[in-house]
């Protein structure tokens, strides 16, 4: 059985769904530490939410039943989109490998397998996958939904309460899956041949964005008790509360009956997009793969080569071949997406828990203002380096040799000019442009002073962790996890908190003194300046590196040994 | 003139190239044989700059790769093996990559490239991404970059691998010219017809030395032994047919 061609096409499917591709066996066994730490940090988490809900729920035993009915549902609407976040995280990471494509038709419609074979495997592998996700993020939370039940034991009415929870929870993750399934077959049907690539590409990075930036919000869901109350309009947008108010229906509460038929229809259009998009793209295998899906849709879609001749010869083609990189390359795209959501995401959480909103004028409260100008310094201190990560990845490795060929003294620095330019533009730049209107409009006029000197701390802070930086961005291979993660985490954290205070305390001051921006722009603007002579200075006289190596102090896990 | 002298090369403690030298002068076409893991991919990339030899030198009109490597990789336009390239690029936009790492004026460099593209039959893919592009398509693209710079040496490893009959015979033809211009053309191949066709030396490499070098002309003008029977006898191939009825009998039987 195991050696049926089913069997072993499903689990290559399964397989290539873990698979980016893009790292040495150095760099996969350094990844293992990476997804360690992380673990490890998930797991931590989980512990101080479980205290959390334990003190919450040991307060909650003396509370009055609707009240703690109205936390119930808010918490289970938190516990379910938390399982749901994981899930159609995972489904949207493994977007391109959701459907059978070319690669696919090429290569085993050539070998004695039916059509049906081959797409019956993809279906299992997909179903292992999402199923892995799915019970795994369910049984993960467990002990905190065991937690929340305790007031139904209390009224003899576990069993009942403990199935309508898990079959809502389970419903919930299985719609957040079939969700992603559902947008990348109408993508693979719908989308012209000539801009799929493009689509897909802009299609993944939007959810994985759009994923990440919902964070805030999903850590919200256990203070919208009220909301669930008064039936606020925003739940009908919340999917979580869609299951949550499913969950009430099958144990006879019709109170929040409309988002209960949500929830029903929401999964039946889901699984209905999802059969048809495979049912048709079964019917049409040939016919949807083999047209030429790497057009990038003629004169208007692709930008002019005279682009290529603009400001420096090394310089110019690195900024385009980055720049077209990122626009083309799935991977890149959502890396490059997913780090400035995740630092967009903080901030959102900080600016939707701080005080003031109701008082929008230059006596807008402190907290309000302070975090207002902490946004665009916590956005670029992580963007910075996330940006950084996102051009170390590794694009076509062996294709690198054109890179090798052609280095040149002035050329190293030319690159090490365009990766600092790209990641001013990225991870200084936008952010500053992000948050600067919100500054405008709640801190008036006089913040017009803070973003120069903004500007000019972004500078700084990038001359600073781009100073070592020697490679063409996507051309040496990557190993992640070089250092000791929990030790890099601390250090981090730590710079993160002095730099924070002093930037916060820099630029309040700037708003109320013209003078100190001033004098702060100038100062920073000549440290800036003084550390890109250095860097580049040191760039021309160093090689550019294309392959990274593991630091001799760490030794391999082994986990795959015997 | 391209001078190897004493190149060696060694992975740990395997010895992949051994004191291997020869020369090549501006006009020549030489074609560098050998079977699989005699080393001639790794020769291809000592001479083009790509690895640094363990032993030995390598110069290109007075230029040693040792002393000045971008002096020297700048006048060598190289085709590699494998079609390796930057694939999520069109032709046009990776011509123009190349073409400004090697620093040539963006109104030169475009000109080039729409002539290029236009003449190795390019240019009703340029709106396409390389990825669908076929080897032999990526060959092409591989040859118009090594061809934009108007290099001194060209270095190509397989370079008629799947290349269609049209196209093949464009590229002989063109290195032909470009040899009687004075351009230096090394070539690592499988085939000996090529071999025969274009090239006025041939080098035969195996187990990481030179067994054979010669004329090509000699070969014919000798009479004795052909390129195949000599390439045969001086890599000491085994007798292939009874291998052949081996393999045979392993995939009937049993």
């Amino acid at each position: 059985m195991r050696d049926h061609p089913v069997a072993v096409l499903t689990r290559h499917f399964f397989w290539s769904l873990f698979d980016f591709g893009v790292l040495s066996d150095d760099g996969a066994e350094s990844l293992k530490r990476v997804l360690l730490g992380g673990l490890a940090l998930a797991i931590a988490i989980g512990l101080l939410l479980a205290r959390l809900f334990m003190t919450k729920y040991g307060m909650l035993a003396a509370a009055p039943p609707k009240a703690y009915l109205r936390e119930v549902v808010a918490d289970h609407a938190f516990l379910m989109s938390l399982a749901m976040w994981v899930v159609a995280a995972a489904m949207a990471l493994a977007g391109q490998s959701l459907f059978p494509d070319e690669t696919d038709f090429r290569i085993l419609m050539a070998q004695p397998l039916s059509r049906a074979q081959v797409f019956g495997a993809k279906l299992a592998a997909l179903l292992l996958f999402a199923g892995l996700f799915i019970a795994g993020s369910q049984v993960a939370l467990v002990p905190i939904g065991a937690l929340t039940l305790i007031g139904a034991a209390g009224a003899g009415a576990l069993l009942p309460a403990a199935i309508a929870y898990a079959a809502t929870s389970l419903a919930a993750s299985v719609f957040a899956a079939l969700g992603i399934v559902a947008i990348q077959g109408l993508l693979v049907l719908l989308a012209s041949r000539s801009r799929l690539l493009v689509i897909a590409a802009a299609v993944r990075s939007v959810l994985i964005g759009g994923l990440v930036l919902a964070l805030p919000l999903v850590a919200q869901l256990p203070a919208t008790a009220r909301a669930f109350a008064a039936h606020a309009w925003w739940l009908a947008w919340t999917p979580p509360a869609w299951f949550a108010g499913l969950e009430r229906r099958l144990l006879g509460d019709a109170t929040h009956a409309g988002l209960a038929s949500q929830a029903l229809v929401a999964m039946a259009a889901a699984g209905a997009i999802t059969a048809v998009s495979y049912v048709r793209l079964y019917r049409r295998f040939d016919r949807v793969t083999f047209q030429s899906s790497g057009t990038l849709s003629g004169p208007e879609g692709v930008p002019s080569l005279a682009a290529w001749g603009r400001g420096a010869p090394v310089r110019g083609a690195v900024r385009r071949f980055v720049a077209l990189a990122i626009r083309r390359s799935l991977l890149h795209q959502s890396l490059a997406v997913g780090v400035l959501a995740a630092a967009g995401g903080l901030v959102l959480n900080s600016l939707l828990n701080a005080d003031g909103w109701d008082r929008l004028d230059a006596n807008a409260s402190g907290a309000l203002a302070g975090t207002l100008l902490w946004a665009p310094m916590t956005m670029m201190f992580l963007a910075i380096p996330g940006m950084r990560l996102a051009l170390s990845i590794p694009l076509e490795l062996r294709a690198n040799w054109v890179f090798r060929m052609t280095e040149d003294v002035n050329g190293r620095a030319e690159v090490a000019d365009a990766a600092g330019r790209t990641v001013l533009l990225w991870a200084v730049a936008l952010p500053i442009a992000l948050v600067a209107p919100l500054q405008w409009w709640v801190l008036g006029v006089g913040s017009l002073a803070a973003q120069p000197v903004e500007a000019a701390i972004g500078w700084v802070l990038l001359e600073w962790m781009m100073a070592d930086w020697r490679r063409v961005p996507f051309t040496c291979s990557y190993i992640p996890g070089k250092g000791f993660f929990p030790q890099m985490c601390v250090k981090a954290f730590a710079v993160y908190v002095v730099f924070t205070v002093a930037t916060g305390l820099l630029l309040r001051l700037s708003i109320r003194h013209p003078g100190v921006a001033a004098g702060a722009i100038v100062i920073l603007g000549a440290a800036a300046v003084i550390l890109r002579t250095r860097s580049l200075r040191r760039a021309r006289q160093t090689s550019l590196m294309f392959e990274e190596q593991v630091p001799s102090d760490l030794s391999p896990l082994q986990l795959n040994a015997d | 003139m391209l001078q190897a002298r004493g190149l060696t090369k060694r992975y740990g403690g395997t010895l992949a190239l051994d004191r291997v030298s020869f020369d090549l002068q501006p006009g020549e076409i030489v074609g560098y044989l050998g079977p699989n893991g005699s080393g001639k991919s790794t020769t291809v990339n000592l001479v083009v700059g790509l690895l640094e030899p363990t032993a030995g030198e390598v110069s290109l009109l007075g230029i040693r790769a040792a002393d000045d490597p971008i002096g020297y990789k700048r006048l060598i336009g190289y085709v590699p093996e494998e079609p390796t390239l930057y694939t999520h690029l069109t032709a046009g936009e990776y011509l123009m990559l190349v073409g400004r790492l090697r620093r040539l004026p963006a109104s030169t460099l475009q000109k080039r490239v729409a002539a290029l593209l236009r003449l190795l039959q390019l240019h009703d893919s340029r709106y396409r991404s390389m990825t669908t592009f076929s080897k032999g398509m990526r060959q092409r693209v591989l040859v118009a970059s090594a061809l934009l710079h108007d290099p001194q040496l060209l270095v190509l490893d397989e370079p008629f691998s799947g290349l269609d009959v049209n196209a093949g015979l464009l590229l002989r033809t063109l290195l032909q010219l470009l040899a009687s211009q004075g351009r230096m053309i090394f070539f690592s191949t499988h085939r000996f017809d090529m071999v025969e066709k274009l090239c006025s030396r041939v080098i035969v490499l195996s187990s990481g030395r030179i067994v054979l070098e010669r004329s090509v002309d000699a070969f014919a003008r000798d009479g004795d032994d052909s390129l195949e029977q000599a390439f045969v006898h001086a890599t000491r191939q085994p007798d292939f047919a009874p291998l052949a009825r081996e393999i045979l009998d392993a995939i009937s039987g049993g």
